[in-house]
């Protein structure tokens, strides 16, 4: 089990995250809800340990993670939310480099890497350096990059932008078996759609703090209120008619 | 009568803000106005580094001034000398090898200038994507770019002529009255603008029949070979330009190799509009405007060309085989650490195929190559430059390939490197970056040099060969000296010192390494067992560094964030 306890994250004067607390088990993928600066991406950057919180831990098994973080890095995958990659590389060449990177063999390597990309149709453009690629191969490439080394857990900020109905019917499968197989996967995103499909928790970020906390099999069997209803009321959203309103408004000339 | 300027004044103000307002909103002017500034902007720099990038711009202009003053002062005694002379023939061959000079330097310069924003010189990819859905018409972009380019090369050219409008004032005069000075001045200014706009037409030229003849990821490599070869043939062309001033003599006798000296194509085309019937020089102007038409048609015919197939060479398709060079490549030796073959083939892929990683390396390389030209083709005995050629070299390519190194490709890709980060394996990464430093500072001045060395000291050379790579191991830990990236992941921040302190410190650098090393190996050549022993010593300090920068390396974080360095500025000499 992955744990946040008491997550926090200053930036000068700006509070990221306040005293962030949630836990994902195995077998289970938790949506991380939240608006835009609602903090998702500061939360997400902690646990793949590109930042450091400015106070609280991160546990996994019931180990804090800054006991060992090298270790704890072998064990995650992660997709970020811009496609951010070496353009000037191939799909080939870039997978190669992740695996070296996480110490694969080259045998390994010659074995995942060709059967991955036929998977996700990318084997026709493997001469091709994905600075031709659109963002949707580019985001198919680091689900092939964060998946290679068979984490245990898996971080996903947006990871369904620019991928068309195909790659995310796909992805969202293989997301369901992955969480089956024991292991879990932290979900962020601002995609209700997403989250009721996929998870099986919830957590509502609003403002650096968690809002909101629910089981989605409430949902499902329409036992809860919807979790659009929740969301606008825990992260305090207004009602938007009148600036869309206004928007048309400004649309005459 | 006080108030009426006032009534006049007001209209016209009007007017031209009316008519400013209403040039400045037009979409050819406001895209003409992002492709100039795109032109400044070399997509790498974060915010804190493009600050600091003006500030190194700002240096570069004060330096450039200050050459322009100190060239005036240098030519102010030799022509003294001359008009003191009495002899005006004398005066007339230096005039014409200097003439040469003052057209010459700006060519170089603007062809610099214009290699560096070779990206931009065409509509690429990103602009038919981003403006293709835009209501803008493709006639509007071409303009746009020409007009943003004609901005660019223009300022660069008016800077450059206009910092040697003194030194063409001071040479026009002379005690004989040779020469009307306003004639003088228009016509140089007239022949050397064409000059610099024949040097920008050939390197659009190449960089257009690139563009066409090239695919976009295929050929991606071969194009950026082409583009630092050229780079490197100008930095060469630098100490062929300092010994301009010496051709007066056989341009006077209208030697006919001169028509192979590009500058002096447009002295001839000067010399015929200040009304001169030198056959010689007359031919040289017919060369050079024969060249300039040749290389505009070429320019013409290559934005004629992508003009009408704009979709079709933007848009062709992924290659859907690998390149020759790569089919049948064997598999690598599977002993060799996984992280090391990571970075190292990161390494080389990306001087293979980044123009700027692979302009900057071989560019600064070549600086190197021009200061042994230079001292090659000096008076100096051979024996004496042959021993200081490997060590400017040398100092080049390591002042080269880190730069190189440190440059970033992508820094928002680098956080692949942050999650994989692992103490048990740095080692190994930063071996690859440690082979990739010692194989260019070693093997490039040593394969270069050997035969210079051979030429001056016969069979004395494998030994000074020896010796040679030797300094270079060493030399590797100076070029490594708190160095802890992963090569093109780190952020960059330029000017972190004063231009001048740097330029200072370069300087004394280079030359207490060439002395010392030098001395080395003429002492290493007075008898074997003296080479042998100097050898024996050069590597075991060599290896003992190398072993101490492979430990440090295991104990330190990698950097992926650049610092300005938290002390005041000390000169620390």
């Amino acid at each position: 089990m992955l744990e946040a306890r008491g997550l926090t994250k200053r930036y000068g004067g700006f509070l990221a995250l306040d005293r962030v607390d949630f836990h994902v088990r195995r077998g289970e993928i938790l949506g991380y809800l939240g608006p835009n600066g609602s903090g998702k991406s500061t939360t997400v950057n902690t646990v793949v340990g590109l930042i450091d919180p400015s106070a609280g831990s991160l546990w996994l098994d019931g180990a804090p993670i800054a006991d060992d973080p090298v270790a704890y890095k072998r064990r995650i995958g992660y997709v970020p939310e811009e496609p951010h990659l070496y353009t000037h590389l191939t799909a080939i060449e870039y997978l190669t480099l992740v695996g070296r990177l996480r110490g694969q063999t080259e045998q390994t390597l010659a074995t995942k890497i060709p059967a991955m990309l036929q998977l996700l149709l990318l084997w026709e453009s493997r001469y091709a350096t994905m600075a031709a690629y659109s963002k949707g191969m580019r985001q198919r490439v680091l689900f092939a990059a964060a998946l290679m080394h068979n984490p245990d857990l898996l971080v996903l900020d947006e990871p369904f932008s620019g991928l068309d109905v195909t790659a995310s019917l796909l992805f969202r499968t293989l997301l369901r078996l992955f969480a089956a197989g024991d292991r879990m996967v932290l979900f962020s995103t601002h995609r209700f759609d997403m989250v009721e499909k996929l998870c099986s928790r919830v957590v509502i970020l609003s403002k650096g703090r968690i809002a909101a906390e629910r089981d989605m099999a409430a949902f499902r069997e329409g036992r809860a209120e919807s979790l659009e209803d929740v969301f606008v009321h825990t992260t305090g959203q207004d009602d938007f008619t009148p600036v869309a309103r206004q928007i048309l408004d400004l649309m005459q000339p | 009568m006080t108030n009426m300027p006032k009534v006049r004044l007001k209209p016209d103000t009007t007017l031209f803000a009316d008519w400013r307002r209403r040039f400045t909103e037009r979409a050819e002017w406001r895209l003409t106005e992002h492709f100039f500034r795109a032109m400044f902007d070399f997509g790498f720099l974060n915010d804190l580094a493009a600050d600091s990038f003006k500030r190194v711009l700002i240096g570069s202009i004060g330096g450039f001034v200050a050459f322009g003053f100190l060239l005036t002062r240098a030519y102010m005694i030799k022509y003294a000398l001359l008009w003191s002379s009495g002899n005006s023939e004398m005066y007339r061959r230096a005039l014409l090898g200097d003439d040469m000079t003052i057209i010459g330097l700006p060519m170089l310069l603007v062809a610099f200038v214009t290699l560096i924003v070779s990206q931009s010189l065409f509509p690429d990819e990103r602009d038919f994507r981003i403006l293709g859905p835009m209501p803008v018409r493709r006639i509007v972009v071409f303009r746009a770019k020409l007009t943003a380019l004609l901005m660019f090369t223009g300022l660069f050219t008016a800077a450059a002529h206009a910092s040697l409008v003194p030194l063409m004032i001071l040479t026009s005069m002379n005690p004989w009255g040779d020469t009307n000075v306003i004639l003088r001045l228009a016509s140089w200014a007239i022949a050397s603008v064409t000059a610099s706009a024949f040097a920008i037409l050939t390197i659009t030229a190449v960089v257009g029949v690139l563009v066409l003849a090239l695919s976009r990821s295929r050929l991606q490599a071969l194009s950026t070979v082409m583009r630092s070869a050229v780079l490197g043939s100008l930095v060469v062309c630098l100490p062929l330009v300092s010994h301009l001033p010496t051709l007066g003599g056989p341009l006077s006798r209208g030697e006919r190799w001169m028509a192979l000296v590009p500058p002096a194509w447009f002295l001839g085309f000067q010399r015929l509009m200040q009304g001169s019937t030198d056959r010689a020089l007359s031919h040289l102007a017919i060369v050079g405007m024969a060249v300039f038409l040749v290389v505009a048609a070429v320019v013409t015919a290559t934005y004629v060309i992508l003009f009408k197939h704009f979709e079709r060479l933007m848009l062709r398709p992924a290659p859907m085989s690998p390149p020759w060079w790569r089919i049948n490549r064997a598999p690598l030796l599977s002993r060799v650490a996984p992280q090391f073959r990571g970075v190292s083939g990161f390494t080389m892929a990306t001087l293979t195929r980044s123009d700027l990683h692979q302009g900057v390396l071989v560019g600064l390389s070549a600086c190197g190559i021009g200061l042994a030209t230079i001292f090659l083709t000096s008076s100096i005995r051979l024996s004496i430059t042959a021993s200081i050629v490997p060590f400017l070299l040398m100092f080049a390519c390591g002042v080269a390939v880190r730069a190189a190194l440190a440059l970033p490709i992508e820094h928002r890709a680098n956080w692949i490197f942050q999650v994989t980060e692992d103490h048990a394996t740095r080692r190994d990464q930063m071996r690859a970056v440690d082979r990739v430093v010692l194989m260019y500072v070693i093997g490039v001045p040593v394969v270069a040099s050997v035969p210079v060395l051979w030429m001056a000291i016969g069979e004395d050379a494998l030994l000074a060969g020896v010796v040679v790579a030797s300094i270079g191991l060493v030399f590797a830990h100076a070029v490594l000296l708190d160095w802890r990236r992963i090569p093109f992941t780190c952020s960059y921040l330029p000017g972190k010192r004063f231009i001048g302190h740097s330029a200072i410190m370069g300087f004394a650098a280079c030359l207490l390494f060439t002395v010392i090393s030098s001395g080395l190996v003429r002492i290493a050549l007075v008898s074997v067992n003296q080479g042998l022993v100097i050898t024996a010593a050069l590597l075991i300090i060599g290896y003992w560094l190398r072993e101490r920068r492979l430990v440090a390396w295991k104990r330190t974080p990698l950097m992926f964030e650049d610092e300005f360095p938290d002390q005041l500025l000390q000169l620390q000499l």
